[in-house]
């Protein structure tokens, strides 16, 4: 068979050739592109302007851009409770649907739709449906006695409505993707807890759970690490506003470079959210790495 | 009592089985019913509002059962806002993308998986990929913007179906590499005794064992393409814009105009529900295996 693996190994590359020149090319150069502009001073709007080096001012300013803090909060908050309740929430729906009969498909195909829908759709679906004056939620809500709520212009409830919108879009995501491991648990070990009496409670505790939670542990980290992205939802329902109360991380990077024309800040905002987020992923694959290795 | 084990197949699961020998019941129907209810209203409101009269869909009290239907909003967003332009956008982009990415995305992954690279290259392309999945999209935004602008390429498809492709590309390796090591390689070892070479192998003996897996990446791509806005709004100015754009459009330049506003996203939502519910085992499938792949 050695005859074959000198034209194998000439294969091999030119099969992974186009991708690797293409993510070098489309991903890698621009990363090192803002590695480089974080050192200058670039101001996009000015014509014929040289970019200035300024060596780490950018990254000083980080340290002192209080609107940035309050940023990286709100991206922290919204992001811990948005997924924290698709996890609960999913896992919950994911328990009833966990079925391979017929209506569990149908209700698949439904649940399924938001997660498939655009985000900036989903968006300006709900800020139609969230307006405090003639939308349909404060009508609703006005039945059971509960006055006109500022969803989207009072800065608590903002916060709370992107997070409604995140869980609404995405926990479908996590029952799907619950139900699919469900599905898969073995049987037996549950029938034998059934017949020695354990209570469904202690059953899903002691065993439902435990041998869930290798796919809770992904389903965690991708909606975590997503949730650090979020954008389109909260860029068309209150861009950030009302003033800061919604204002996000990708949202801020994309102010300062494309609103305010500040490339070289914006560079070295991506740099240091391009750090976060890779120490977090790998904190997040070292603990699921942890958690594979007692399983098997 | 074997054959009355055997008469009854694995029609329900172990998880279902346990909770409907309890009180489950109305616990479930509960569930399913706050669930369908809080995908469906939205959705009916969505669907209504598009084909409410403009006084409807502006009125408070807000009307629940319109009065009337018109197809007003449709024919303002198709004449008036040129909305079929833009869907033509959206496919050209999101198709010409989804074959892109799953050629490239399915050879580079057959590479990696069955080529003969050693261990350690192996393990550092899986993790380059890995991380090229997870990092933030808007870290690229500003040298993007720029480069195109120099290139000249902004406000065109091409711009958008460059990086799209590179977007998708890592998630669709990884969702193949998954496929791919799933295939029996003793298949691969005796075609290659029969001196079939490694184009021939992947093209003609996996490829069509994977089928699932392609239908799951193109889907997943196609899906994440047309619903893309983050570079859809700072690589297009006119020419180019894709739906999305069009739907923030109408938050930033008409106000109030929901019934627009609600067409163009009912515009926007159908092809990808269609193509979704076609393919729904796979599209299922692929979540599933993304999901547990990485």
């Amino acid at each position: 068979m050695n005859k074959y693996r000198n034209s194998d190994k000439l294969a091999t590359w030119l099969f992974l050739a186009p991708t690797l020149i293409y993510l070098g090319i489309t991903a890698l150069l621009p990363l090192l592109y803002s590695l480089y502009l974080s050192f200058f001073r670039m101001k996009l709007n000015l014509p014929n302007q040289v970019p200035r080096f300024i060596g780490l001012d950018n990254y000083a300013r980080i340290l002192s851009d209080k609107l940035l803090h309050t940023s990286t909060w709100n991206t922290l908050l919204f992001t811990v409770v948005s997924v924290s309740l698709e996890v609960v929430l999913g896992m919950m729906v994911a328990m009833v649907i966990c079925s391979n009969k017929r209506w569990a498909r149908n209700v698949t195909s439904i649940l399924m739709i938001p997660m498939v829908m655009a985000p900036v759709a989903v968006g300006t679906l709900w800020r139609m449906m969230f307006d405090s004056t003639t939308g349909i939620i404060n009508y609703l809500l006005s039945f059971v006695g509960i006055p006109g709520i500022n969803w989207l212009s009072d800065p608590t409830m903002a916060m709370v409505s992107v997070i409604f919108v995140n869980v609404w879009q995405l926990t479908p995501w996590v029952t799907i993707i619950c139900a699919a491991g469900l599905k898969a648990l073995p049987g037996d070990c549950m029938q034998a807890a059934l017949v020695d009496g354990a209570t469904p409670g202690y059953i899903f505790r002691k065993i439902v759970l435990p041998l869930m939670k290798p796919v809770l542990v992904i389903v965690l980290m991708i909606r975590f690490i997503d949730g650090f992205k979020v954008f389109d939802t909260v860029y068309v329902m209150t861009n950030g506003g009302p003033g800061t109360a919604t204002e996000m991380l990708p949202n801020y990077i994309y102010k300062q470079g494309l609103r305010f024309f500040d490339a070289g800040y914006a560079a070295s905002l991506a740099i240091v959210f391009v750090l976060l987020m890779s120490v977090l992923s790998m904190g997040f694959l070292k603990w699921r790495k942890s958690e594979e290795e007692k399983v098997w | 009592m074997v054959t009355e084990k055997r008469r009854k197949p694995r029609d329900y699961t172990s998880v279902e089985a346990i909770l409907s020998a309890f009180a489950g019941r109305p616990f479930k129907y509960i569930m399913i019913t706050l669930s369908l209810l809080l995908v469906l209203f939205p959705l009916y409101w969505l669907t209504t509002s598009a084909f409410k009269l403009p006084q409807e869909y502006l009125a408070y009290p807000p009307v629940i059962v319109p009065s009337a239907l018109t197809t007003e909003s449709f024919t303002e967003i198709f004449t008036r806002d040129r909305v079929l332009t833009y869907f033509g956008n959206s496919m050209i982009i999101s198709i010409v993308t989804t074959a892109l990415t799953t050629l490239f995305g399915s050879m580079a992954a057959y590479a990696v998986v069955r080529g003969p690279l050693g261990k350690r290259a192996r393990s550092i392309f899986g993790i380059w990929f890995l991380v090229q999945k997870m990092y933030p999209a808007i870290a690229t935004a500003i040298p993007v913007y720029l480069v195109m602008r120099t290139l000249g390429l902004m406000d065109t498809q091409m711009a958008l179906i460059i990086m799209n492709t590179s977007f998708n590309l890592p998630l669709v390796i990884w969702l193949m590499m998954g496929f791919f090591e799933q295939t029996p390689y003793s298949l691969e070892e005796s075609a290659m005794l029969d001196g079939c070479g490694f184009m021939g192998r992947f093209f003609r003996i996996i490829l069509p064992m994977t089928k699932p897996g392609l239908i799951a990446s193109a889907i997943l791509t196609f899906n994440a393409t047309w619903n893309e806005f983050l570079f859809a709004v700072i690589l297009s100015i006119k020419r180019s814009k894709t739906l999305p754009v069009v739907i923030a459009g109408f938050i930033t330049d008409r106000g109030l105009a929901w019934g627009p506003m609600a067409a163009t996203a009912l515009v926007t939502l159908i092809p990808v529900i269609i193509l979704t519910w076609i393919v729904q085992k796979d599209f299922v499938n692929g979540l599933a295996m993304g999901a547990v792949k990485g």
